[in-house]
Parts: structure tokens; C-alpha cells; sequence
């Protein structure tokens, strides 16, 4: 029989660690699987899962004893030591769901987070590190995360400039096909905002800058076309979608510049996005009807409203997680209903066997091969036919979540001095989750 | 026995506005817009069974009264919208449309149902029926207009002024609503047209003469030339605020003069009594 195990937690993360410290322990590809390799090799470790992100390092393991995952840290960089954090049973269950429903993401609420752990998790089953115990709560996980997201609303709202940016232009032209974006200027933000811009699919992108060289550079990396400086009043009678964001320390669009394109756009609405600090865009062109006029300030304050939004959201999550857990930990339990049943079934054959040698010991003689045959067969049917309700009435409970039931079978039976029930009572609530009967369960092939 | 299925159908109609509402309170609830536009479809058609039977009951008079014309409207309404959100799937435009529907029926389910008779001899043809029936899925396609411009103007404030609250997040762009809103007010303009050239028809044959300075034909004129003009205003460039300001105002100048014609006595030969051949048209 194995011995007990249960799941072990070490990691860090962006609250733990600097990055020069993560980055000193994270793994990818090739490496991630021989590590995965390698911690299912340690003794005592049966499953081990690897999250491997640019915000975090976490080994789970299913395992006797935590220095398995410990390991893997002081191993590659001596220096992790002082930022680990180390979780064992129903707290390395809850920071596992925590993850993937993304409560513990820099960006609370942001997306890419289920995708990697489903990927750690596709990586450790390829590697065969992940087995029933990790898949059952990888999964589990999973829904966890995605009931996180379809019942709260952790993931709405713009939480950088550039996605303001995108939500203000679909609200007010929808998708950007034939439509331009013009930027103004040469700066990062600008940049980034244009090729945040482009899920909209806009026709063009137009580029223009005081300096040629530098616009013509950017105009090749956001795929736009370079526009001399001198055109710009033009381009704004031309593009739907203004994004400034210049050196200059004065307004370059003005009310005037504006009010003259929007007479040269037939009043077609624009939209301006001054990025600049100082500001490019002279307030006074919101004023303009059709015009939709937006400044730094603007944006920080979309991201700060929904950074909030998204704290307050967190609150329901961290509920689910929390009821999620707990099931979890319940239908861990209920599991114990299945060793007690394949003992009860042994511990019925053995006597039925025993008495049918005994009877066949005396009367054997007197019989031919057929009432040999015949007393071993009535024994056997005597047993299915007792054990026929406790064994569907025990299986209903295992998988309702019900773990009263095999307990007081244990009791009623005698079979209670067995593994799978001694260490349940002794684990409490938090080895109930994590860890009970693993052995037998195991053993049994469930 | 109309009014009692119409008001099943209002009950009806409340609930898809409560289905619609709930949806626009909590946009995650995609099950609340599916059950809206289900118990509108029920809704409306209860409503058909309502205008049959009370046509059955009341021989048809009815619909020159306001009271007919506003259930017949508002009827005409919910499936215009239906087949919108058939088309564009605008659910949260559901939420502005079923309160108004709502609104307007409530007065008249508890009002009298007018002096019910078979219309007239002369009336009873081919024309009017188009005429009742295109002017009134105008004035609908009119008031669906008006719901979106609205809907542009409340979320144009938010946008514009930087303050992005529950609209924000819930209605759909406002180009989306802009071009709507054109469209709307092409069909219903297409749809008015029919109605005067139906109308012209009957007139002619009834009152001998397409033209007899009624009020109603004047006003008729007045919204068509209004609405007309929208049309046209659009090919110049027209559109957004300014755009959703005059379908506002037209759709009130529509609803005020029908109001206003059916209340006063005597101020239109549409009311019922198409008896007079001149200015002589009674109280309904």
C-alpha cells in the first residue's frame, strides 16, 4: 500500500519576487519537461504540474513529503529560497483555483492566465507527470475559472491606455473598416495604441512626424504609410482616428486646424487621442459637435474606474473560488466510498471462499465436479446477492459527494482499522482535501 | 372579449419588457434578451388575435378612433422591432422599445373602445385598409426612430462628456446607432408615402376631391415633407446629433398632431364621421 500523499505547493510570483529572480528560475519547452521529468523521478512523488509564466513559478506536486518542490528552486537559483512561499492540502487546492480564475495576476481579471496553466497542465500530461489526482483538479480549476468569468464581471473594463483607447474607437465608430488612423508623432505610446487599434481593422494607417526619418521608421512598424508634416491639416480632413502624441510643448491641432477638417470631412465625427503630456490637442476641439476629443488624463481615469470595478468583482470571485474548493474537497472525500467498498467486497469473498473449502473439506468426498462446482457458485451468489444494495447504495454516494455513508459502512462492517479511514479522521478538514485515502484510491484503479 | 385578449397581451408585453430590462441590467444574462424577444413574438401575436377579434366585435369602426389607432400602432411597433432584432440582433434596443409599447397601450386597453359600428359603405375598400395599414407601420418605423435617436443622444452625452457609465458598456456604437436610426427613418418614409398615395386615392372617391385643406391632410403633408427632407439632409452629410435631434423632434410633431386631431372635436374629417362632404365632420 502507498503511503499517504498529498499536494504540496512551492512557488513565486510578482508578489514574492523580484524579477531577476524569477527569471533565474522560470522554464519553457524542453527544459519544463525534463524538470517535470525530474520532480516525478524524486521519491515519494507521484504527479507534479509546473506553472511557468513571466509573473510566476509555482511546482505542485502530489506527494509525501514537500521537499520535492522545494528542491526545484534552491536546485537552479540559491537566491529563491527567500521568496518562496510554500502551500500543503486545501491552501495549495485554493491557490490553484485563485490562479487560474486570475485573483492572483498582476492585472486582476486579465485573460492569458487560464491559457497557461491549461498549457502547464497539457505539458505535464504529456510528459506523463500529471495523473488522476492533478487532472481531476486541473479540471476542476478550469471550471472554477471559467465560472469565475461568465458569472462575474472580473474581466470587463480597459485596464491599459491603449485598450481605453480601443474601447473609446469601437464605441464610437463600431469596426474601423474604411476607415484611416492618423498618428501624430513618433511616440512609444502612440505606437502601441495604433497596434492595439488594429483588431478593429482599419483600412490605413497613416504616419506623419516632424522629422521624416523617425516617421518613416514608425510608419514601417505599425504597416502604415508616411505622410509629410507639412500635410496635416489635410490628413485630419482624411483620417477618422487621431492619434497625437508628439515632443511639442504646444497644442500641434488646434480648434482652428479642427474646425477646418471638419468642414472638409462633411462633418464626419473624429476622434482625437492626445497622448502627449504636454498636451497636443487643444481641449476646445471637444467642444466641436462631432468631435470626440480625449487626453491622458481621459484614459488614466477609464483605467483607474475599472481597475476599482474589477477589485469589487474580485470579491464575488474569491466566493466561488471558495465554494469550488470546498466541493472539491468533498467529492475527495466521497472518494474513501470506493476503497471501503472493494474492502468490504474482499473481506465478503474471503469469508465466503473460507466457508465453502470448509464445507467441501467435509462433504467433498460425496460430490462429483459439478456439486463442487455448485457449492462454490451458491457462496459467491450468496455474497453478490447481500452486498448487491451496500455496493450501489455506496457508489450513489461516492459520486453525490456524500461521505457520511462509507464511514458508518466502515463502522458496520469492521473494516474501519484500514488505512483509507484512520487517516481521514486524524487529517482533519484540510487533509480531507487534499490528501485522503490517496494510497487506496490508488490502488484500486479509480 | 378584444379587450380582455388585448390585455393578456399587455401582460405579455410587460413581461418582455421586465425580460428586456433585466437583460440591459445585467448584459451576462443573454438568456433574459432570448426570453424578451420570445414573449414580444407571443406577445405580438395575442395582440393580432386582439385587432381580429375586435375587429369581429366592433365591425372595424374602431380604427379610426385613437384608441384603434394607437393599438393598431403599437402592434405594427413590436413587429417592426421583431424583425429588427431579427436582423441587426439589437437586444438592448429591447429595453427602449417594449416601456414604450407598454405606455402607450395602457391607456387604451382601460379606454372605451369608441362608438364600434361598421365603417361606412364607402370606406370599406381596398385603399383605406393599405392606408391605415402603411400609415400606421410608418409612424411605427418613426417611433422606433425615435427610441434609437434617443438611445444615440444619451449615449452621444456619455461618450462626449467622458463619462462612461451603464450605457457605455451596453449599447451598441454610435455609428451602429446612427445608421440605424437612417434606415429607420427611410423605411418609415417609404412606408408614409404609400399611406398618401392611398390616401389621395380614397379621397378622391369618397370626398371627391385629393385635397380639402383638412387638418389631417396638412399635417400629413407637413410630416411627410419633414421626414422627407431628413432623406434628403442625410445625402448631404447630415447625421449624428444633429441627425438624431430631428428625429426626435418629427416623431413628436407625428404622435402631437395625431393626439391633438383625434381629442379635439371636429377638427378633421379622419375621426369617424366621413359622412360630410365638406368641413362638416362631427364629433367622433
Amino acid at each position: 500500500m502507498n503511503g499517504d500523499r498529498r499536494l504540496f505547493l512551492v512557488g513565486l510570483s510578482h508578489k514574492s519576487a523580484p524579477i531577476d529572480v524569477r527569471e533565474r528560475v522560470a522554464l519553457t519547452g524542453d527544459a519544463l519537461k525534463a524538470a517535470l521529468c525530474e520532480l516525478k523521478a524524486m521519491e515519494g512523488v507521484s504527479e507534479a504540474l509546473v506553472v511557468s509564466t513571466c509573473n510566476r513559478v509555482e511546482v505542485f506536486v502530489h506527494s509525501e513529503r514537500p521537499d520535492a518542490a522545494r528542491r526545484f528552486f534552491t536546485e537552479r537559483s540559491p537566491a529563491a529560497g527567500d521568496h518562496l512561499y510554500a502551500k500543503d492540502g486545501v491552501e495549495a487546492v485554493r491557490h490553484l483555483f485563485r490562479v487560474a480564475a486570475s485573483l492572483d495576476s498582476m492585472v486582476v481579471g486579465e485573460q492569458q492566465i487560464l491559457g497557461q496553466v491549461k498549457e502547464a497542465y497539457g505539458l505535464a500530461s504529456a510528459a506523463s507527470a500529471a495523473g488522476s489526482y492533478l487532472s481531476r483538479l486541473c479540471n476542476r480549476a478550469f471550471a472554477t475559472a471559467k465560472r469565475v468569468r461568465t458569472e462575474t464581471e472580473i474581466g470587463r473594463g480597459a485596464t491599459s491606455m491603449s485598450q481605453v483607447a480601443v474601447e473609446l474607437v469601437e464605441k464610437i465608430f463600431g469596426r474601423l473598416e474604411g476607415r484611416a488612423i492618423l498618428l501624430v508623432g513618433a511616440g512609444k505610446m502612440g505606437a502601441l495604441s495604433a497596434k492595439a487599434l488594429a483588431v478593429l481593422g482599419a483600412d490605413r494607417i497613416l504616419v506623419t512626424n516632424r522629422s521624416p526619418e523617425r516617421g518613416l521608421a514608425l510608419a514601417a512598424q505599425v504597416n502604415g504609410s508616411y505622410r509629410g508634416w507639412e500635410e496635416l491639416q489635410r490628413l485630419l480632413g482624411e483620417a477618422d482616428v487621431v492619434i497625437v502624441s508628439t515632443g511639442a510643448p504646444t497644442y500641434v491641432v488646434t480648434r482652428e486646424s479642427v474646425q477646418a477638417a471638419m468642414k472638409a470631412r462633411r462633418r464626419r465625427s473624429i476622434c482625437l487621442i492626445d497622448l502627449a503630456v504636454p498636451r497636443n490637442v487643444d481641449p476646445a476641439c471637444a467642444e466641436l459637435s462631432d468631435v470626440y476629443a480625449y487626453d491622458v488624463d481621459d484614459m488614466e481615469r477609464v483605467v483607474a474606474t475599472s481597475k476599482q470595478a474589477r477589485q469589487e468583482e474580485a470579491i464575488r470571485a474569491e466566493a466561488i473560488v471558495e465554494a469550488e474548493v470546498m466541493a472539491f474537497a468533498k467529492e475527495r472525500e466521497a472518494r474513501a466510498a470506493l476503497p471501503v467498498l472493494a474492502q468490504l467486497r474482499r473481506h465478503a469473498e474471503r469469508i465466503a471462499r473460507a466457508e465453502a473449502e470448509r464445507t467441501l473439506a467435509q462433504v467433498g468426498g460425496k460430490l462429483d465436479d459439478k456439486g463442487r462446482k455448485s457449492v462454490e457458485a451458491m457462496a459467491q451468489a450468496i455474497v453478490n446477492k447481500l452486498l448487491h444494495g451496500p455496493t450501489s447504495r455506496l457508489k450513489e454516494a461516492a459520486s453525490s459527494g456524500d461521505s457520511a455513508l462509507p464511514g458508518a459502512a466502515a463502522e458496520l462492517f469492521g473494516i474501519e482499522n484500514e488505512p483509507a479511514g484512520g487517516e481521514r479522521r486524524e487529517g482533519g478538514a484540510e487533509g480531507a482535501a487534499a490528501a485522503p485515502g490517496a494510497g487506496p484510491v490508488r490502488s484500486q484503479g479509480t | 372579449m378584444s379587450v380582455i385578449i388585448l390585455r393578456v397581451a399587455a401582460a405579455m408585453y410587460a413581461a418582455a419588457a421586465t425580460s428586456y430590462i433585466v437583460y440591459f441590467a445585467r448584459p451576462r444574462l443573454a438568456r433574459a434578451a432570448t426570453a424578451g424577444y420570445w414573449l414580444l413574438a407571443a406577445a405580438f401575436a395575442i395582440h393580432a388575435a386582439a385587432i381580429g377579434v375586435g375587429c369581429a366585435e366592433f365591425g372595424g369602426r374602431e380604427f379610426f378612433s385613437l384608441r384603434g389607432g394607437l393599438v393598431l400602432m403599437v402592434w405594427l411597433l413590436a413587429g417592426a422591432y421583431l424583425v429588427l432584432q431579427r436582423r441587426y440582433h439589437l437586444p438592448t434596443v429591447g429595453a427602449f422599445i417594449t416601456p414604450l409599447i407598454l405606455m402607450v397601450l395602457l391607456p387604451a386597453m382601460f379606454g372605451d373602445p369608441g362608438h364600434p359600428g361598421v365603417p361606412p359603405e364607402t370606406l370599406r375598400q381596398k385603399s383605406v385598409t393599405i392606408h391605415i395599414l402603411t400609415a400606421g407601420l410608418g409612424v411605427a418605423l418613426f417611433g422606433l426612430a425615435f427610441a434609437v435617436a434617443l438611445m444615440y443622444l444619451l449615449q452621444e452625452r456619455e461618450v462626449k462628456g467622458k463619462r462612461f457609465g451603464a450605457l457605455f458598456s451596453r449599447l451598441p456604437s454610435l455609428d451602429a446607432l446612427d445608421k440605424l436610426n437612417q434606415r429607420l427613418v427611410r423605411a418609415g418614409f417609404v412606408s408614409y408615402t404609400v399611406a398618401l398615395v392611398a390616401g389621395t386615392i380614397t379621397a378622391t372617391a369618397i370626398w371627391k376631391s385629393p385635397w380639402s385643406w383638412d387638418p389631417q391632410q396638412i399635417i400629413s403633408v407637413g410630416v411627410w415633407i419633414l421626414y422627407g427632407a431628413m432623406v434628403q439632409l442625410r445625402h448631404t452629410g447630415w447625421h449624428g446629433r444633429r441627425y438624431a435631434l430631428l428625429t426626435l423632434v418629427g416623431f413628436v410633431v407625428v404622435l402631437g398632431s395625431m393626439v391633438t386631431l383625434r381629442t379635439v372635436p371636429g377638427v378633421t374629417r379622419h375621426a369617424g364621421d366621413y359622412a360630410g362632404s365638406a368641413h362638416t365632420g362631427g364629433a367622433q
